[in-house]
């Protein structure tokens, strides 16, 4: 089984809604793992969700998230603090559904005791647009937050020696336009 | 008096759907649907390289990804007039067989079962009686007393413990829900058991798609599978007996838990056959072809309209002649300039008013058939095949419509099923007929591989000058079409016609109203603060909005705003 599920969502197509499938490119690109870590750029699978948060002993989930901080901000979540939320959050697209996602896995008995949901404000949502500077900019801080639970997971995780550039299909053909 | 419920976003999931309904003396006597998210994704593609398009498209929707691949292939293999290997029909059919399955279970059970099942009556349910009634309906293995007091006993903590999580915002005791308590543990046991079928049918399409949920091995021309019976690393007979075992382990969850709940619970609110009917256009694309040429199908389609199941124009082609003439959008009441054109010429240049009841009043566009509007989903593959006597059709819909009769104790006819009870009965035929098929496609693919044939794909070569070409794929929620304009090898045009653009359109330069809006017109309302029953229709449609993003919101808001007028 896995042991730790790195997973990105959002829509690629759509600017900062595509920093957690960004991150996790740069993740598998920068980074060596061992062995039970697994990484998924999960796009914006609604309740399909709850296939992927089952199969893993802990989560650590990286979204774009709406909270009133400046773009580029960032906001970790627990289980609790998202199972709190539940009851008032069937809204638009596929937040809901990470929300409602989450509470039917934990219903069924298959969440993780340990979930960090990496929220990241955004600012940009365009069709067609690519990460806008604030949010590119925190990268290296998603990356650090990722790494600190790793460690506290006590999963290892170092730097891959003569790394190369991640291959971020998306935004080269979407910045090239 | 007159008062007007906007619901605003109505879908659980992927959309920004607002449904907009004025309530005259308990019945609904206007609707609106609107989009409120641009849709202007297509114009991403212009000017890309053909054979890549299909990678973008697969991102328009989280949910249904390898549809989008899909239609996006076939458009440009029309275009170019390129036959793809047995093979790859075989592999393509397999993993949307899959991927249809999985959705239309996660529809049934996760996104509306709770619409019909009022969860605060599961703990008065009696577990061993729960077992002898589903018994009685299916030889299910998983229908044990110890199974349903499990399910039971899960819900009675929540509701000890204070906080409903989940459950929280349903319509608990409304009026309009009326299961008795086992029927509901019934229900409610198999959305527990459900994701593990989902979690099957989600590992045939990561086998052969290579991952989900974007599949890699689409390509203009085929499938991007090596097949090698001998060689590890590619699609080999162990993969193909891997995958024939998960296919099935399914089947029975559907023939034996799925249909059957569908069958008894639309047997127990038969008002419902009487509600919701909608558009009565029907549109079916043919889908699963047999051969190379895709001239054989193992899914019918065509049209029929207003409601007369005793003509139907049947197609002989996945893009019918017909098809490619008779479809337009019309943007008279989206947020767009022109009024109705060609897909090929189709433009998407916004032209932002306000929500505006008689002017433009959402980001959808109007698409017409020959200038009526159609429904498409499962309801129309359902109709379109019964009304020209396809045989797999027939069996399942006599049969549901059989069981449904029995429970309801009156006759409900396949005319009934033009309604919103109609919408929910028809995907479980759909699944039960899927589900049927995924054992043929999977034979005909290692009968054909075993026979010595491992071509996989046909490369595509570019002419010079323009080529025009439409894709449909018969897709979950309905008629799914892509249509690409190609010039010296670019995409000079690209539009994408999806299920939901035509059952969520708006009204045309006519005056005719859209699917949704025709659905919700007389829809009973007992209580305009809690507004089931329009939810119930909008979901019988399976809404989704094809191209939504957003974010996580901590704060939620409520879903429904109401004003007396």
């Amino acid at each position: 089984m896995t042991k730790v599920l790195i997973a990105g969502i959002g829509n690629v197509l759509l600017g900062d809604d595509g920093v957690g499938p960004f991150v996790v490119k740069v993740l598998e690109s920068q980074f060596e793992f061992q062995a039970d870590v697994e990484l998924a750029d999960l796009g914006t699978p609604s309740l399909d969700l709850p296939l992927y948060l089952s199969r893993a002993k802990a989560l650590i989930l990286v979204d774009s998230a709406k909270f009133g901080g400046e773009a580029g901000a960032i906001r970790l979540f627990r289980n609790r603090d998202i199972l709190q939320n539940a009851p008032r959050t069937r809204i638009d697209t596929h937040s809901p559904a990470l929300v409602e996602s989450i509470a039917l896995t934990e219903l069924m008995g298959l969440l993780p005791r340990e979930l960090l949901m990496i929220g990241v404000q955004g600012c940009g949502f365009e069709p067609g647009s690519t990460l806008s500077r604030p949010v590119r900019q925190c990268i290296p801080h998603i990356i650090d937050a990722v790494r600190r639970e790793l460690d506290r997971l006590s999963v290892w995780c170092e730097p891959k020696l003569n790394a190369a550039a991640p291959r971020i299909w998306w935004d080269r053909v979407i910045s090239a336009a | 008096m007159t008062s007007r419920i906007t619901i605003d976003p109505i879908s659980r999931i992927e959309g920004h759907l607002r449904i907009d309904a004025e309530v005259d003396g308990g019945r609904v006597s206007k609707a609106w649907a609107s989009c409120t998210m641009w849709r202007g994704i297509e114009n991403i593609l212009i000017g890309r390289d053909p054979r890549e398009a299909w990678l973008f498209a697969q991102r328009f929707c989280g949910v249904c990804t390898t549809v989008h691949a899909l239609a996006s292939v076939r458009a440009v293999e029309d275009a170019l007039k390129l036959q793809i290997p047995p093979n790859a029909q075989y592999i393509r059919n397999i993993i949307l067989i899959q991927h249809a399955l999985h959705d239309h279970i996660v529809h049934f059970y996760h996104l509306s079962a709770l619409d019909w099942i009022d969860v605060m009556q599961i703990p008065k349910a009696d577990p061993v009686k729960t077992a002898s009634l589903a018994q009685s309906l299916s030889s299910w293995t998983r229908n044990s007393p110890q199974e349903f007091k499990s399910a039971q006993d899960k819900v009675k903590a929540l509701a000890a413990s204070g906080q409903l999580g989940i459950f929280a915002n349903g319509y608990w005791g409304h009026p309009a829900m009326h299961l008795p308590p086992e029927v509901s543990l019934l229900g409610f046991t198999h959305y527990l058991q459900a994701l593990e079928f989902q979690r099957k049918s989600n590992q045939v399409v990561a086998i052969l798609g290579g991952k989900t949920p974007h599949v890699q091995n689409m390509t203009v021309g085929g499938v991007g599978n090596a097949i090698d019976l001998d060689s590890l690393g590619t699609l080999t007979m162990d993969r193909l007996t891997m995958i024939r075992s998960l296919i099935d382990e399914v089947i029975p969850f559907v023939h034996e838990a799925y249909f059957p709940d569908v069958c008894a619970i639309a047997g127990m609110y038969p008002e419902w056959f009487d509600i919701g009917a909608g558009a009565k256009n029907y549109l079916a694309v043919p889908d699963l072809p047999t051969d190379s040429s895709a001239s054989q199908f193992d899914l019918p389609g065509g049209v029929i309209f207003s409601g007369d199941l005793a003509v139907v124009k049947k197609f002989q082609t996945a893009a019918d002649p017909d098809f490619r003439a008779a479809v337009t959008e019309d943007a008279t009441h989206a947020w767009y300039k022109g009024g109705a054109l060609h897909p090929w010429k189709g433009q998407t240049q916004p032209e932002y008013t306000d929500f505006q009841e008689n002017g433009k009043y959402t980001w959808v566009k109007a698409p017409r058939y020959s200038g009526r509007p159609m429904e498409v989903g499962p309801l129309a593959n359902v109709l379109v095949g019964y009304a020209q006597g396809h045989p797999l059709t027939r069996k399942w819909t006599d049969l549901a419509l059989g069981r449904i009769s029995a429970v309801a104790k009156r006759n409900v006819t396949v005319d009934k099923l033009q309604s919103t009870m109609g919408r929910y009965a028809a995907r479980a035929i759909r699944s039960a007929m899927l589900a049927d098929l995924a054992v043929k496609h999977c034979e005909l693919l290692t009968d054909n591989i075993l026979g010595g044939d491992v071509a996989t794909h046909n490369p595509p070569q570019f002419p010079k000058g323009e080529i025009e070409g439409v894709g449909t794929h018969e897709a979950p929620r309905g008629t799914l079409s892509h249509w690409v304009v190609v010039k010296d090898g670019k995409l000079t045009n690209y539009q994408a016609v999806v299920p939901t653009t035509w059952n969520a359109s708006p009204r045309d330069s006519q005056g005719n109203i859209g699917p949704y809006e025709a659905s919700l017109m007389r829809n009973p309302v007992a209580d305009p603060e809690r507004p089931l029953e329009l939810l119930r229709t909008v979901h019988s449609f399976d809404p989704c909005m094809a191209c939504a993003c957003h974010t996580f919101d901590p704060d939620g808001r409520e879903i429904a705003t109401v004003k007396i007028l």
